[in-house]
């Protein structure tokens, strides 16, 4: 590919690629993200690759590495066009069987397509895939039509067409308005309304100004973004392009975890690829528009997502917030006018340019429009990651998609938000996915996570994990938030332990409050989230761990008893030899003490009539 | 010249240089904020949060640290809204619990109503208010101390934990950390806020939220103490 020079040289180049893919007589996409590499995806290719050679087919199969197609536990996928079947979990030593039954002969190999564990019906078409049916993905779908390391792929599918259009017959203003009319808010977790973002960066004083997008994503169980990022790069670049050219900028920066390789590997390669051709650089197709991108490597520390932490951490100092009354969009990075937005709020701007803000205002509900990624992950027979229009309700996710409970379990509750959104329970599934509508439940859209939750599930034990996160995460500065969260785990603790008082409940409320209240930034303020909704939504439970000392779902081990049913016991006394705490008293009846007992569970496991349970 | 602004807090009006913070104008005005990790002529880090107050914009509150807060025109404070005195004693009775052994920490309590915590009490050195951190840095340009760690971890350290050469053994800072000031007799000997380091804990019993001549105000800029120093027979 020559260097562009013009705006008209975009579409010519286009054109000569898409004539160059159409001439690819059969075509197999492999997916290779972090979840696919995870799975053996590089393995599978070299297999490939070899077999290919092997079979003189090399020049005929076109294999295309992907980024992540969403459908995570079924990695890695194979897709062979245009017999258009895919594959799932597949292993190198299945690949000569596809090669000569698939390549060759044009036949499916049904052993290798997906079972949908609902109907036990065989799927082979990719389309059919339960998973993707109640899907809208708008912008993961892409990832399966592009190589990430391949520019070639992104132009051909209409891409930098966006920036072209933007640069040759739009004001900024114009770009902003459009926005607006599109309804984008960010997705990185407050939902704040894009446009009016740049809006006032743009009119803040200072020469210089500066776009960034935040790839930190720290949640744990969240990886949309590093989906998005490593699957489909030029999408974000091309979105920052357009955002810079709105507000003004000629920088821009990736600021990437450093637990992301893949993604910031493929995002370096991206760049290099964009100046190569000119779409970065001075000048860019020939008009007034310059700018360059440059890749930063996250601390690795959850806080650095915040937004002023992240630009403290980008200008080398420590990764801590400062107090927002003056917001970043008037002095952000190095003290200039800056634009920070999430790596799906950047990755959505290239579509809303090219199909309208119509049409992504007509998706979704009154206040959130478009789509949004989540990463479904916890007690559901599917996980992975998820687009759905917004406003699908948190039922059609779970059970339509996610395929609902794992072996005949119940769903309990659902954690949306990542670790400082909330929990909601089974009774609020018709809830849509709606930033205030999730707000005004307790919870939170937040980035994207989504972890569901079943009958097995402590709710005292859940808000005690996240909140344990959160305070580790916490910086230290303030006092609310580092002394706040580490006071209500202590709390959490004796409940769970068996100490709780209902004074401390109340205690805890107070205390959850005022760290929301008086905390430096967002973490602490949201901080006490997972255990105001578990209070909300669950609060017997809390009730049973305090008044009654006893955990409902048998998590909390301090609070589990250990009980021998006279009827089934077998009087063998096996149980006796096997408690290393002396706690199974032999009288009439076997019979555990109490005080003596540990609750390590070693008495069930050695019954061989079952007649030791936990309760 | 930064231009004069006018601001309200709880009610008066006070004149200050436009993005001053407001803590700062307020304390000139002797109007007391309770305040711990503040100090003159330092950079405010926004850290302890004891000073936080209510921004009345629009019918619309928002909490915020009035240290860290600048002045601008118009700008309505609310230092001791119900809202704000109930946080900022749920924040006092978390670092009086964290470190009980100090008489500023306790008169900070007396001045903000607290006589007791309900939290198990600690005995921690250090509050983090990094006082000294910052005297050492913008006083003395000596950056021989840093705060280390994150979160539960975070603890302020000589670097290398050897004293630098950078260091002037200026003593600053103990003479600015709360928890030498006055420290305690005996290290958590009753437990408890037990006023007997001489601090005015038994003051608030009747009138809380009052002006206690608090062991930090000593020497900082509370106009209370200065006014003190002037009416005082030589
Ligand atoms: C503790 C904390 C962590 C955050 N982590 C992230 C993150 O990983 N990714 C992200 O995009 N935003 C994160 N945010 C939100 C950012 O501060 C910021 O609001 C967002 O990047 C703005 O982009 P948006 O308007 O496109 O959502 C985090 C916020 C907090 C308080
Ligand atoms: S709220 Fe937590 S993370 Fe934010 S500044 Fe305070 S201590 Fe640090
Ligand atoms: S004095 Fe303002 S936060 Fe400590």
């Amino acid at each position: 590919m020559s260097r562009l020079v013009e705006v008209s040289d975009l579409a010519s180049c286009r054109e000569g690629l898409t004539r160059e893919r159409s001439a690819w007589p059969i075509r197999v996409t492999l997916s290779g993200g972090t979840c696919g590499e995870a799975s053996g995806s590089t393995g599978v290719l070299k297999a490939l690759t070899t077999q290919l050679h092997k079979d003189g087919l090399a020049e005929k199969v076109h294999v295309r590495v992907t980024g992540c197609q969403g459908f995570c536990q079924e990695e890695p996928l194979l897709i062979v066009e245009p017999l258009d079947v895919l594959y799932c979990n597949v292993k190198s030593e299945d690949v000569s069987e596809i090669v000569r039954e698939s390549l060759v002969n044009g036949r499916v190999v049904e052993r290798l397509c997906f079972v949908d564990g609902a109907s036990g019906r065989t799927v082979q078409r990719p389309a059919d895939l339960p998973f993707f049916a109640k899907q809208d993905r708008e912008l993961i779908g892409h990832n399966q039509s592009i190589d990430p390391c391949d520019i070639g792929d992104y132009i051909a599918n209409g891409g930098y067409s966006a920036l072209a259009h933007v640069l040759t017959s739009m004001s900024p203003e114009a770009v902003i308005e459009e926005i607006r009319a599109s309804g984008l808010r960010g997705r990185g977790g407050g939902g704040y309304p894009t446009a009016r973002k740049w809006e006032q960066c743009r009119e803040a004083s200072g020469q210089e100004r500066y776009v960034i997008c935040n790839a930190d994503e720290g949640d744990p169980g969240a990886y949309m973004d590093r989906g998005l990022l490593e699957g489909n790069p030029h999408s974000i670049l091309e979105g920052m392009m357009i955002g810079a050219y709105a507000i003004g900028s000629n920088q821009g920066y990736v600021y990437v975890r450093n637990e992301y390789p893949l993604a910031v590997a493929h995002t370096r390669e991206a760049i290099e690829q964009a100046w190569d051709l000119g779409l970065l650089g001075e000048r860019i197709l020939g008009t007034d528009f310059s700018f360059d991108v440059k890749v930063a490597r996250g601390a690795g520390a959850f806080v650095c997502g915040e937004s002023t932490a992240l630009m403290a951490s980008l200008e080398g100092q420590v990764g801590e917030p400062r107090s927002k009354d003056i917001h970043t969009v008037e002095r952000g990075y190095l003290d200039r006018p800056t634009a920070l937005n999430n790596v799906e709020t950047w990755a959505n701007v290239p579509r809303i340019i090219s199909n309208g803000s119509a049409w992504f205002a007509g998706k979704g509900t009154d206040q959130s429009k478009g789509t949004k990624i989540f990463a479904l992950t916890g007690h559901v027979k599917n996980t992975g990651l998820v687009e759905v229009e917004m406003g699908t309700t948190l039922r059609e996710i779970i059970f339509d998609i996610g395929g609902g409970p794992q072996n005949g379990k119940q769903i309990k509750a659902v954690q949306t938000g990542g670790p400082s959104g909330g929990c909601l329970p089974a009774a609020l599934f018709a809830l849509p996915v709606d930033y205030e509508a999730l707000s005004a439940a307790g919870s939170m859209m937040g980035s994207g996570g989504m972890v569901v939750m079943d009958d097995s599930a402590c709710m005292v034990d859940v808000a005690r994990y996240f909140l344990k996160f959160l305070k580790d995460e916490s910086c230290g500065k303030c006092v609310p938030c580092r002394v706040g969260t580490d006071r209500m785990l202590e709390i959490l603790a004796d409940f769970a332990e068996g100490r709780g008082t209902m004074e401390q409940l109340d205690t805890l409320k107070d205390l959850a409050w005022a760290v929301g209240a008086g905390s430096l930034c967002a973490l602490g303020k949201t901080a006490p989230n997972p255990v105001l909704s578990t209070l909300r939504y669950f609060h017997d439970e809390y009730e049973a761990h305090i008044r009654d000392r006893r955990c409902p779902a048998g998590v909390c081990r301090a609070l589990a008893r250990y009980v021998i049913d006279p009827d089934l016991c077998a009087d063998c006394g096996q149980c006796v030899e096997a408690c290393p705490h002396g706690a199974i008293l032999e009288a009439d009846v076997y019979q555990i003490d109490q005080t003596l007992c540990e609750q390590c569970g070693l008495c069930a496991e050695t019954c061989v009539v079952g007649a030791i349970s936990r309760v | 010249m930064a231009r004069t602004v006018t601001i309200t807090v709880d009610g008066a009006t006070i004149q200050t240089a436009e993005g001053s913070s407001v803590l700062d104008a307020a304390l000139e005005a002797g109007i007391c904020i309770p305040n711990l990790c503040h100090m003159p002529s330092v950079s405010p880090i926004g850290a302890c949060r004891v000073c936080i107050v209510e921004v009345v914009d629009d019918g619309r509150r928002k909490m915020t640290a009035s240290c860290t807060l600048g002045a601008r025109d118009g700008m309505v404070v609310e230092a001791h809204s119900e809202t704000v005195l109930r946080a900022r004693r749920h924040i006092v009775e978390l670092i009086v619990a964290e470190a009980p052994n100090s008489r500023a920490v306790q008169d900070l309590a007396a001045r903000v109503g607290v006589t007791r915590s309900r939290y198990p009490m600690r005995d921690k050195h250090c509050v983090l208010c990094g006082r000294c951190v910052r005297v050492c840095d913008e006083v003395w340009q000596s950056k021989s101390l840093g705060f280390v760690g994150r979160g539960g971890d975070r603890h302020v350290a000589l670097p290398f934990d050897k004293r630098p050469d950078l260091c002037k053994r200026c003593n600053s800072c103990v003479e600015v950390c709360p928890m030498t000031i006055t420290p305690c007799p005996g290290p958590m000997a009753v437990p408890g806020i037990c006023g007997l380091c001489e601090s005015q804990t038994s003051m608030v019993e009747n009138i809380p939220d009052t002006c206690v001549m608090c062991e930090l105000g000593r020497g900082f800029q509370c106009a209370r103490w200065q006014l003190r120093g002037l009416l005082a027979p030589a």
